[in-house]
């Protein structure tokens, strides 16, 4: 590895001037070689539920196999809430769903476990995906997106979510969505784009370099501001309701503010969870929110709801590598977009910033594995050579990438004289619950949309394609969820399904005392058993 | 980087803690229960872990982000959890459709706005540096432009609307001008066509194009 001093000095006198590296192996042996997924703890076959024998990443299949947080008694007795549509999560796809639904009349109650908009969404800084442009189209983002995620996706999924791109545009527009226009022309003039890893058009709609701050302060302030959706804060769900006929017919939440749980009856179940980074799979640090724990997909696995991809996971290739406190934190793609390179600790470039992530990613983990690194205080990674791009682009760091300026000040680092050093962070769940056009799952009654589901960016997810799948598949599912909201309640609603859950576990030799899901990362210091006083599994136990 | 430990005091609890480390950090790391008050972790984007910050040895009390400013010796910190208000401003986005109606509005929906008293509270609760009091001002004016880019960047903190003493909410009265100006300006040439073109059913997806080996490059 190379020390930072060296480094720098020897990509100080290149003056961005970088011989490219000529011994990139072809992209199969590079992410066989280097990715986490491949390298990283290896799958292991589910040993219960409806996916048994499938491959799962390891941790992730730990989460999944995990008894029920709580039993029967623990909600005795508990408040009952019933509504149309319960959404579960307070990010962008849920927003889009609860609003979707209740424009069609639907009543709707949107739980969150932190408070409304804490999510992935509002860190999203890149953009959204839509191919307005005269040279672009949707075959083309189609095809893109499918060949970016290896052909793994669903390609129905993606050909539906391409063509749903630019009215997902005009439905946020509507909402009073800014985006970015050349020549600061807002009528009739053009959607400034830029160019996502992998693609073949410039696609990338934004505002700024934080499109997801601008997104999801709309969607929150119109479903706030709605009277047909009623908001719970701070109510994680830690169950799912099924009825005899193993329906989905609600979830039990636990109010985090008043330590008791409460049981909401739906007609349809949306969940919208997001992802998984704060589980830091394979020790990975990671860009995602604090809410970040798979509950969602712990939660409809034990339900019967299908899974696929759960091996594949995407490393974002630019987090922070140094100062270690911020290890993790993201620098959007948009700043390679715009052209800032990447360079090892012998002032080469190695790959093509430009390929899609897990290529990139990999190529930085190799460079790091074969000690062309640069270590710095113990922290080891490339540089993303921002100076360069702010000599060839004055004024970027103020009007472009303000983010970017905003992190490297916490660094302490002067964008414009130092570069950054980067190495991969936990990003996205590639894979997660199998759903169908309209984000209905295996499980009648439950419908799955944004990260939580899977079948859209395959093994590898592009830039600009997580904002876009919230917004097309939030309003798919919650116009299809709507269109239930005559039906009768079930008769029952309980926990029934976890007792045969139970007997899996003992027959598979799993035990019963690891739970799910986890609810909060470790650090958090929070064990719902005490926290809740459970009858089940206290000695006193019972109310506060 | 400094490994050195410092001594703080947050919500209530003595926390010793490295001084590279965030407030947040330090609060989890010496096994605060952290369920509320926290979001983004680091990234200053959601607002959620407001707090009071005073600085040892000064009297002013700042509003800062806990997961963006490092810990200092001597520093009491108080997480700030917000409320919501009992009667929010109330509007629907789908019923402004006349531009030239935009003064009014502004003042339906944000009668308080006019009263502001320049007291600069909202000023120095906002953690990023937002010029608010400006901002409030251009809306009433009807400088919406200015207002617009005046609120830019905020992230809905809500620490100047638990400040303002007129209840003007200044943080939703900018989103608010924010949106309407999107949702009445905002009409993109190309995604105007391009909306046709798939309307009319002239452009449509082939998903076996994928499967011909030749594709596109």
């Amino acid at each position: 590895m190379i020390p930072f001093e060296p480094a720098l000095a020897r990509l100080r006198a290149a003056q961005g001037d970088y011989p490219m590296r000529g011994d990139m192996p072809p992209v199969s042996e590079l992410l066989g070689r280097f990715h986490p997924d491949s390298i990283g703890g290896q799958p292991v076959p589910l040993a219960v539920g409806v996916n048994a024998g499938m491959l799962c990443q390891p941790e992730v299949a730990a989460r999944l196999q995990t008894n029920a947080l709580i039993d029967d008694v623990d909600i005795a007795g508990a408040e009952t809430l019933n509504t149309d549509i319960l959404v579960i999560g307070g990010g962008g796809a849920g927003c889009a769903a609860a609003l979707t639904a209740a424009a069609a009349g639907a009543r709707v109650l949107l739980a969150t476990k932190l408070l409304l908009g804490d999510s992935n969404t509002v860190m999203a800084e890149g953009g959204i995906q839509a191919a307005v442009g005269a040279d672009d189209s949707p075959q083309r983002h189609f095809e893109d997106t499918y060949r970016a995620g290896h052909r793994a996706a669903d390609k129905h999924l993606v050909a539906q979510m391409a063509l749903d791109g630019p009215d997902a545009i005009r439905w946020l527009i509507k909402l009073g969505m800014a985006f970015d226009t050349v020549d600061d022309r807002p009528f009739g003039g053009s959607l400034r784009r830029k160019t996502p890893g992998g693609a073949t058009a410039p696609r990338i709609l934004s505002y700024r370099d934080f499109t997801g701050l601008e997104m999801m302060r709309v969607l929150r302030e119109a479903v706030a501001l709605h009277r047909g959706i009623r908001v719970m804060d701070r109510s994680p769900a830690v169950e799912l309701l099924s009825d005899d006929r193993g329906r989905c017919v609600g979830a039990v939440l636990y109010s985090v503010e008043h330590h008791r749980f409460v049981l909401v009856r739906s007609r349809r179940t949306v969940l919208a969870t997001g992802g998984s980074g704060r589980l830091h799979l394979n020790g990975f640090p990671t860009s995602n929110h604090y809410g970040a724990t798979a509950d969602g997909l712990v939660l409809a696995y034990r339900i019967g709801a299908k899974l696929r991809e759960m091996d594949s996971f995407q490393y974002h290739p630019t987090g922070i590598a140094h100062p270690a406190h911020l290890a993790g934190g993201l620098i959007s793609e948009a700043a390679r977009s715009e052209g800032a390179k990447l360079v090892n600790g012998l002032g080469e470039r190695f790959v093509e910033e430009l390929k899609p992530r897990d290529v990139v990613a990999s190529a930085i983990l190799r460079e790091c594995a074969e000690g062309r690194g640069v270590t710095r205080d113990g922290q080891t990674g490339v540089f993303l050579d921002v100076p360069s791009l702010v000599r060839e682009k004055p004024g970027i760091l103020e009007h472009t990438l303000i983010s970017l300026a905003h992190l490297a000040a916490k660094c302490r680092v002067d964008p414009a004289a130092e570069p950054l050093l980067v190495y991969p962070t936990l990003h996205y769940q590639n894979g997660g619950v199998a759903i169908d056009g309209d984000g209905q799952t295996a499980v009648p009654g439950l419908l799955c949309v944004g990260e939580v589901s899977g079948g859209i960016h395959g093994r590898n997810r592009m830039m600009g394609n997580a904002l876009l799948d919230i917004v097309s598949f939030g309003r798919r599912a919650g116009a299809k969820a709507a269109e239930a909201f005559a039906e009768p309640y079930a008769s029952r609603a309980g926990i029934g399904h976890i007792h045969d859950w139970q007997r899996q576990l003992t027959l598979a030799g799993l035990p019963l005392d690891a739970r799910g899901p986890q609810v909060f990362p470790p650090y958090g210091n929070f064990d719902l058993a005490s926290d809740a006083r459970l009858r089940s599994r206290t000695a006193q136990g019972g109310a506060r | 980087m400094s490994d050195d430990k410092v001594s703080l005091v947050i919500e209530g609890r003595e926390v010793s803690a490295p001084t590279s480390a965030s407030i947040i950090q330090a609060y989890s790391a010496s096994g605060g229960q952290l369920v509320t008050n926290v979001g983004c972790m680091g990234q200053g984007v959601c607002g959620s872990c407001r707090c009071m910050v005073r600085r040892d040895g000064q009297r002013e009390v700042s509003m800062e982000l806990a997961c963006e400013t490092p810990v200092e010796a001597g520093m009491q910190v108080a997480f700030v959890s917000y409320f919501q208000p009992k009667r929010p401003h109330v509007y629907d986005l789908d019923t402004l459709t006349d531009g030239w109606q935009i003064l009014d509005a502004i003042d339906e929906v944000f009668p308080q706005a006019k009263h502001c008293r320049h007291c600069g509270g909202c000023d120095r609760a906002c953690p990023r540096g937002l010029d608010v009091q400006k901002g409030v001002e251009y809306a009433v004016s009807g400088d919406v432009q200015a207002a617009k880019d005046v609120f830019s960047e905020c992230i809905m903190c809500n620490l100047c609307t638990l400040a303002c003493p007129e209840r003007i909410r200044p943080n939703h009265l900018g989103l608010f001008v924010r949106r309407a100006l999107a949702a009445l300006t905002l009409r993109p040439v190309e995604l105007m066509r391009r909306l046709r073109q798939i309307e009319s059913g002239q452009l449509t997806v082939d998903v076996s194009a994928v499967d011909r080996p030749e594709g596109r490059p």
